[in-house]
Formats: C-alpha cells, structure tokens, sequence
C-alpha cells in the first residue's frame, strides 16, 4: 500500500487550472450579462431585467431570420460533406485504384488550412467582377456576362457551402474511410459469392455497417455548421439582405456592431444550449455504438 | 474482365476529379500570386500570366515595381498593410509553438495521469475538462475579453496563449489519455517495480513508446492555435500580437486589395500547414479517427 501522493494532482493542476478558469468564470459572467442591461453605449443603465433580453431576442425578426439562414446553411452544408465525405472514403478505400495514392496525401490539405484562409480562396473564385469561376465560364462560353454569384441570396449560400465542404470534407472522410476499413472483407465475398453486384453489396454491407458512424458524422457536422463564423466574416459579411448572417454572425454583430452585451449574452446562451442539444445526441449515439 | 476494368478506370477518374477540386483552390491562388494585378483584373483572366515574383518581392521588401502595365500600381498603395504579413506569421508561430509545448509537456504529463495513475477525483477531473470543450466559442467571447482585460493581457502573445490552451488541453488530455491507455501496460509496470517514479517511467518508457501519438498531439495543438481567428480578432489590436488570419481577414475584407498581392500572403500562409499535414498525414488520420470513434 502506497500512501496517498501528490503526484497525480500535481500533474494535472496547470491542465485543470487553465480550464477551469476559462470554463467557469466565463460561464457565470455570460448568465449575469444576459440577465442585465448592458449596452455600451449607455454605460450608466446596468438594471437586472430578468429574462427581457432573451424575450428582446426571441421576439425579434433578425433572431427567426438568422435561424431560418441557419437552418437552410445547416442542411445544405451537412448533406453536402456527408456526402462528399462518403464519396471520397469509397474512393480512397480502394486500394489497388490508380490515384487513389495522390488522393491519399492531398486530402487533407484543406482541412488544414485556416478558415480565414479557405474563407478568402473561394471569395476570390466566386468573385462577380473578376472572379476566375466567372472567367472559366465566360471562356467556355457557358455564360455570356459575369454572374455576381455572392450577391444574390440562393447563390451566396451556395457559394459558402461549397467551400465549407471543401474545408470540411476531408475530415468527414477520414471518419467514414475508418469505419469502412473495419468491415470484413468475407461479408463482402460471401455477397458476391451470392451474385451481388457492386451496387447490392455497399446497399447490403457497406450501408448497415456505416450507419452508425454516419449518425455521428451527420450531428458532428450539424454542430460544425451551425457554428461556422469565420466563413461569413471573410465570405460574405452575413449579406447579401442576411442570407448568410447564420446565427454565430447573429450574436457576434449583436455584441461588437450594436455593442448590445445584454442581448448579444442572451444570444450567445441560447446558440450554446442549441449545440449543447445537439452534442447531447452526439453522446448518446457514441455510447449506443459503444455499447453495440 | 472487361467490365472490371472499367469500374477501375472510373474509379481512378472519380479521385483524380477530387483531387482537381482539392488543388485547383489551391494552383489557381500560386499562379494568381505571380501574376500582375492588370492581367488578374481582365475578363476573362489571363488563365497562364508570365510569372513574376514582383509581389513576394513586395510582401519581403517593400519594393514596388517598375512595369506599371502588368500591375496596377495604385493596389499597391491601398494593399500597404500586406507589409505586415512577416510580423504577422511571426506571432502567429510564436503563439503556436508555445500552445503546442505546453500542450506536449502539461497535456502528457496529465494525460498520464489519467491514464495509469488511481487517485480519488480522477473521473470528476477528466469529465469536467472534457465538458468544459461544449461551451461554444461564439458564447464565451465576451466573459474571455473580461478576464483578459482583468489580467491587462489585451493585444499581447500571454492573452492568445492561455485563451488557445483553454481550447487545446481537453482535446490533447483525452487523445493522450486514450493513447497512453493502449500501450501495454507491462513494460511501465516493471519500470515502477525497478525502483523508478511516476515522472520517471513516463519519461523514460511511456514517451519514448508514444512518439507517434505525442506527435499527432502536438501538430494539433499547433494547427488549433495556427489557424484560430475569433478570439485573435477580439483580443489583440496591434501588429505586436495580431495573428495571421487576423491580417489577412483584414485584407481580404479591404474592397481596394491587390488580390495578387493577397494571393501570395495566402501562399506563403499556408506553407507551415500544409507542409504538416502532408508529412504527418498517417499520424494525423489516425488520430483524428480516434478522436470520433473512441
């Protein structure tokens, strides 16, 4: 029997202070600004308001509108990945494939690179004056004049989603190419054993044995999405008429454009109990699949 | 046989497709960054300029051009602040690299604790640093600002350091925690029965064994701190401490900007990235799979 050391606490002391620090204050502070009134620019009115801040932002139309941009973001942006992700494991789980290798080591270069960086790529690609898409198609004769693809609603989303999955993609398909290298390859012969083509056996064995982490795949990127911020900061500045202001734009130009701390907390509290949602199922699945 | 061969050759078009969409980014930005602004500014654009290192020169050394028909020379005015690019990664790396030592050392030093040492509070401690990685950014943005102004850390390396770390050691103490549990046990047994401590083993057996896995670690921390922006954007102001995205988000943002100018920051940006993660690229896969699937 050893007597109780040290040790242990001592190590884990510098990790448990910086985090607690930064974990429990900030969480303490965010409920006491979004129960107050807090705006910079009246710096002498600090009243409790109780819950007016959070009736101010759930009765507003900006708050319904950058849901609505989420919502629509979210959905695109998730099914895109996914399926992008999915493409590319079932490619790259091919081994004997020519340029399956090169693949292999520029997948991850994306995934990489700073956001602000990715950001800045496509703004210039999907640029309406001089933007190289635009040139491309000009060249080719598919259009007869630019196209401003980041100033009209529906083409700006897209503009983002595509490179949010560009960005994205490569992570969704490490995750998926993981699991498709655990399955065995006898289910795989027995089908074709059976007379399975290509098309039954990924309906058959691939699909049943990848549910399970395309469930993860699916909410780990939903909570990606719903929390993209720097995208729109270099992109698009939430415009054009707030198509792209998804709701972390939403509470980032409550705080530092209107200077509104009060609401820009209750803001901040209500996308964090969202994410906490969804990172609450994202357990819950891990654990089921654990359990499995 | 036929038909075989077919599904290969669609198979080997399907990721050279994806690879194009993958690099195309990323050569469209490396000729834009030796072109001039003139040929960049033309409908269509010169899709293959004759190369110049004009900008780079520019970004280096603040020199302009003579040819002032290839660059459109008032850019060069209006894009002044890619000058800062240097200074710029200079923090960026000195920011990184401290994030990514302290999480190799603090990270594996707590990790290993978790992993193999019996205290009381051990599960408490490591969940409450896992759940303290729930809270999102965007809502813990203004009581980070609080602390930092407290601290009088505002526009400085410390701010960015600590808030990154905050970001860093549940993500490293979980990886590492995970990784050091996968090792055998046996080895670090014998070590304790020999006589050496905790530190000791750890240092001499367990680190020695977990290169690869302290490595994938420590390019995360890197990548993580490298490529953060929001809280770069709140906490720093000046040159002294602001980071790269910060600069280049600056720039981008400018309607006047040389984008051959910003092409060539871009280029020379993502270098260090990159560069990790085509090197490090199995140590990454797999510790990006264990991240998820554990």
């Amino acid at each position: 029997m050893t007597r109780p050391s040290l040790y242990p606490y001592a190590t884990i002391l510098p990790v448990m202070l910086v985090v607690a620090v930064f974990t429990v204050y900030p969480l303490l502070h965010s409920v006491y600004l979004s129960v107050h009134e807090n705006v910079l620019t009246r710096p002498l009115d600090n009243d409790f308001v109780g819950l007016q801040n959070f009736r101010e932002v759930v009765g507003g139309y900006y708050f319904w509108r950058s849901l609505w941009s989420t919502a629509v973001f979210a959905v695109m942006a998730v099914a895109a990945v996914t399926l992008y992700g999915l493409g590319v494991a079932l490619l790259l789980n091919q081994p004997g494939v020519l340029g399956s290798t090169l693949l292999k080591v520029v997948v991850l270069l994306p995934w990489a690179i700073p956001s602000v960086i990715s950001g800045i790529i496509w703004r210039w690609i999907f640029d309406g004056d001089y933007g190289v898409l635009n040139g491309l198609l000009l060249a080719t004769g598919v259009v007869e004049r630019y196209v401003p693809w980041m100033s009209q609603p529906f083409t700006a989303r897209l503009c983002m989603v595509i490179a949010h999955v560009w960005k994205q993609g490569p992570l969704a398909a490490v995750f998926l190419l993981a699991a498709l290298q655990i399955i065995p390859a006898e289910l795989y012969d027995a089908v074709r054993m059976d007379g399975a083509g290509r098309w039954n056996a990924f309906r058959f064995v691939t699909v049943p044995y990848l549910k399970a982490t395309l469930a993860l795949v699916l909410i780990y990127e939903t909570i990606v999405a719903v929390a993209t911020f720097d995208l729109v900061y270099v992109m698009t500045g939430g415009g054009p008429a707030d198509a792209t202001a998804i709701i972390g734009w939403y509470a980032y130009t409550e705080i530092f454009r209107f200077l509104n701390l009060g609401r820009g907390a209750a803001l901040a509290i209500i996308l964090g109990l969202l994410l906490l949602g969804l990172v609450m199922i994202y357990l819950r699945l891990l654990r089921s699949e654990e359990a499995a | 046989m036929k038909r075989r061969r077919l599904e290969s050759a669609a198979l080997s078009a399907g990721c050279v497709v994806v690879a194009l969409f993958i690099l195309a980014p990323f050569a469209w930005m490396l000729v834009c960054s030796v072109a001039g602004e003139a040929e960049l500014t033309r409908r269509p654009p010169v899709f293959a300029p004759s190369p110049t290192l004009a900008n780079y020169a520019f970004i280096f050394t603040g020199q302009m051009p003579q040819d002032k028909t290839r660059h459109g020379i008032f850019v060069w005015q209006t894009s002044h602040e890619v000058r800062m690019l240097m200074p710029a990664l200079r923090n960026s790396f000195i920011v990184a690299l401290s994030v990514m030592a302290a999480n190799v050392v603090f990270g594996a030093l707590a990790a290993y604790s978790f992993a193999r040492v019996a205290f009381s509070g051990r599960r408490s401690a490591y969940v409450f640093i896992l759940t303290s990685r729930l809270l999102p950014a965007v809502a813990v943005a203004i009581p980070f600002y609080a602390i930092v102004q407290r601290l009088e850390l505002l526009d400085t390396y410390r701010a960015l350091i600590l808030v990154y770390l905050a970001f860093t050691f549940p993500f490293t103490v979980y990886f590492l925690s995970v990784y050091f549990r996968y090792l055998p046990a046996e080895v670090e047994e014998a070590a304790l029965l020999d006589g050496c401590t905790r530190f000791s083993t750890l240092l001499r057996v367990v680190v020695p064994s977990a290169a690869p896995g302290l490595m994938a670690a420590a390019a995360f921390a890197f990548m993580t701190a490298y490529n953060e922006f929001l809280f770069a954007l709140l906490l720093t102001q000046t040159i002294a401490a602001q980071t790269m995205p910060v600069l280049l988000a600056a720039v981008a943002t400018n309607p006047a900007v040389s984008h051959a100018l910003l092409a060539a920051c871009v280029i020379l940006a993502i270098i260090p990235p990159a560069l990790l993660a085509v090197v490090l690229r199995r140590y990454l896969t797999s510790g990006l799979i264990a991240s998820v699937a554990r």
